[in-house]
């Protein structure tokens, strides 16, 4: 097989603005089968199968190697799995879905401004309160990669899966680790980010999977397509 | 018999021949207990399972914390040895997820040199099966608790730097923040009442609960501790002290010599814990021993010595201590000694056909 898949954003904003930005490089990427089909194809590119999936779904294909390259977010793929930004290469940003993964306190937590405040209230949470400290999150294993550089053990996420910031106020967690854009969804909810609480920034990458089979005549095909779109080449 | 499984029934005889009880604890385990006392950190390794109702359960992953909740369970105070060999399952990045690991565990024994002199040997017997003499690296909490204790600083700053031991990053993170505290003059502060009052608006105003969580309370008194703490320099002596403290690592006997120095220099006592290392050191034998001053497992229960030993490749074969604190967090009301070692089977093996 020396043909390229490459998944692209099934849905939405994310599938429009991916498809402009290849189309804006000559590669227009159409759909025949019409909105409810999974395949699509570029024009005047024959080795290149297009599918469309779940942008999360890219991310977990794309370090398994079942695809090729595909169109997602750089926090999906940290996100997926520990191994996962090893498992890929970022071959460009695509200049567009910027969004911060970041570390959000009350805002009425005046004494916590900074990473290390939060380390000294979670090392004595326990004691005071009969219980840990609780994060809301849908980003466990950045969380928990990012909490472990910092030094800080004492802590349990609960996952969220929607509507992370209104946790604090439900009772649910204490603080969040969530994603944002501008911040103002969380300022919304009285939720204030740390003064060093951007964990991870995240933007659209076109992304390269190093697991996926690479013969040597599919990466030159593959490298002449990253030239064509100004990327880093395998 | 090959003799990969010549070793594995030596192994086995040695775990039987310690006069002890051999513990079997189920391969499903509650998970609960383990996120309680490990943390996160170590439940991402974890192999979870959901039940109907949505607990969730794990495969064994180790075997110290099902022996010592039945301990507790079971009332008894007496001196009790549990020693263990089976299958535990970790999420590993390299390497089968399930594995066998076996160790030893010696709880209330009545004298803790004994107890901690008998993990030693077992760890030693164990790995001589395989032909093995590993590097032993020592590690002293009780020494640091000492000397941290006795160093000249701010009250509010020891349960900080205690926190960061065993995190060489973190440790450090906060020596160069205390070293860099400026002299500012200090801002005149609202009272205690008025900051209260704030936050309590603040968190009506958010639909924060006032008593779930930390209380309008306890964030007025931190947010004044914080500021009372940035005005509270660490003297630079004993920030010097710690820094020195921490680069002392290397071959065991001139480890100690420096720490003692160190200690005379500061005029500090630190001549008990540094005697019960010492007492140690003829049960490692012949092994390459160094001791590193920065060294702990990050688990607060660690106390007194703990220890890993590593094979050709830096390999963490064995690894223990004394963990005094662990039964009173698993729930026992009244402190118990204890003190044990985990072996790693696999890696016993491997280095053999390395």
């Amino acid at each position: 097989m020396t043909g390229i898949t490459l998944a692209v954003p099934s849905k939405g904003r994310l599938e429009e603005l991916t498809r402009e930005w290849f189309a804006a490089r000559g590669l227009t990427i159409s759909r025949p089968g019409g909105a409810r089909s999974y395949l699509g194809v570029i024009e005047g590119e024959p080795d290149v199968t297009v599918r469309f999936f779940p942008a999360s779904e890219i991310a977990r294909e794309l370090i398994r190697g079942n695809i090729d390259i595909g169109v997602t977010g750089r926090d999906l793929i940290h996100e997926t799995s520990e191994t996962g930004p090893d498992s890929v290469h970022f071959a460009r940003p695509l200049e567009f879905g910027h969004a911060d993964v970041v570390i959000a306190v009350p805002e009425a937590w005046i004494d916590v401004t900074h990473l290390h405040d939060l380390a000294d209230v979670a090392s004595d949470f326990r004691s005071r309160h009969k219980r840990w400290l609780r994060i809301a999150t849908k980003y466990i294993t950045i969380t928990r990669q990012h909490f472990a550089r910092a030094g800080i053990a004492e802590y349990r996420i609960v996952e969220s899966l929607g509507a992370t910031e209104a946790a604090p106020a439900s009772g649910v967690a204490d603080i969040v680790v969530d994603i944002t854009s501008t911040g103002s969804t969380l300022a919304a909810n009285g939720l204030r980010v740390l003064d060093d609480g951007v964990m991870l920034k995240s933007e659209a990458n076109l992304i390269v999977s190093r697991t996926a089979d690479w013969p040597d005549e599919k990466k030159r095909k593959l490298n002449s397509l990253l030239a064509q779109l100004d990327a880093v080449p395998l | 018999m090959t003799n990969a499984a010549m070793r594995r029934a030596q192994l086995e005889a040695l775990v039987e021949a310690q006069g002890g009880c051999r513990a079997i604890p189920p391969l499903l385990l509650p998970a609960d207990p383990y996120f309680d006392l490990a943390g996160e950190e170590f439940g991402r390794r974890l192999l979870l399972t959901t039940d109907l109702v949505g607990a969730e359960h794990c495969l064994r992953p180790e075997f110290t914390l099902p022996i010592v909740r039945d301990y507790i369970a079971d009332g008894t105070r007496q001196p009790a040895a549990f020693t263990y060999l089976g299958p535990i399952f970790r999420q590993r990045e390299t390497g089968p997820a399930e594995f066998d690991q076996a160790g030893i565990e010696l709880l209330a024994q009545p004298d803790g040199d004994v107890a901690l002199d008998q993990v030693f040997t077992f760890a030693r017997a164990s790995l001589s099966i395989y032909g093995l003499v590993p590097r032993i690296r020592l590690g002293g909490v009780g020494l640091f608790e000492a000397l941290l204790v006795q160093a000249d600083m701010p009250d509010a700053w020891r349960p900080r730097i205690r926190h960061r031991f065993g995190h060489t990053e973190a440790m450090e993170r906060l020596l160069a923040r205390l070293e860099a505290a400026p002299d500012a003059p200090r801002q005149e502060q609202p009272s205690r009442d008025v900051l209260i009052e704030d936050v309590t608006a603040r968190m009506v105003s958010t639909g924060l609960s006032l008593s779930e969580g930390r209380t309008p309370e306890e964030i007025a008194d931190r947010y004044l501790e914080q500021q009372a703490l940035d005005a509270a320099h660490v003297p630079a002596k004993t920030l010097k002290l710690l820094r020195d403290y921490f680069a002392i690592s290397g071959d065991v006997l001139s480890a100690l010599r420096q720490i003692e120095a160190l200690a005379e220099s500061h005029k500090l006592m630190l001549g008990a814990p540094i005697r019960a290392i010492r007492r140690h050191l003829d049960k490692l034998g012949e092994a390459q021993v160094s001791f590193d001053a920065g060294f702990s497992p990050r688990l607060d229960y660690y106390t007194g010595i703990v220890f890993e030993m590593t094979g050709r490749d830096g390999e963490v074969l064995a690894s223990g201590g004394q963990y005094d604190r662990l039964l009173e967090r698993l729930g026992a009301t009244t402190p118990i000694a204890a003190s044990g070692c985990a072996l790693w089977v696999d890696r016993l093996e491997a280095e053999i056909s390395a």
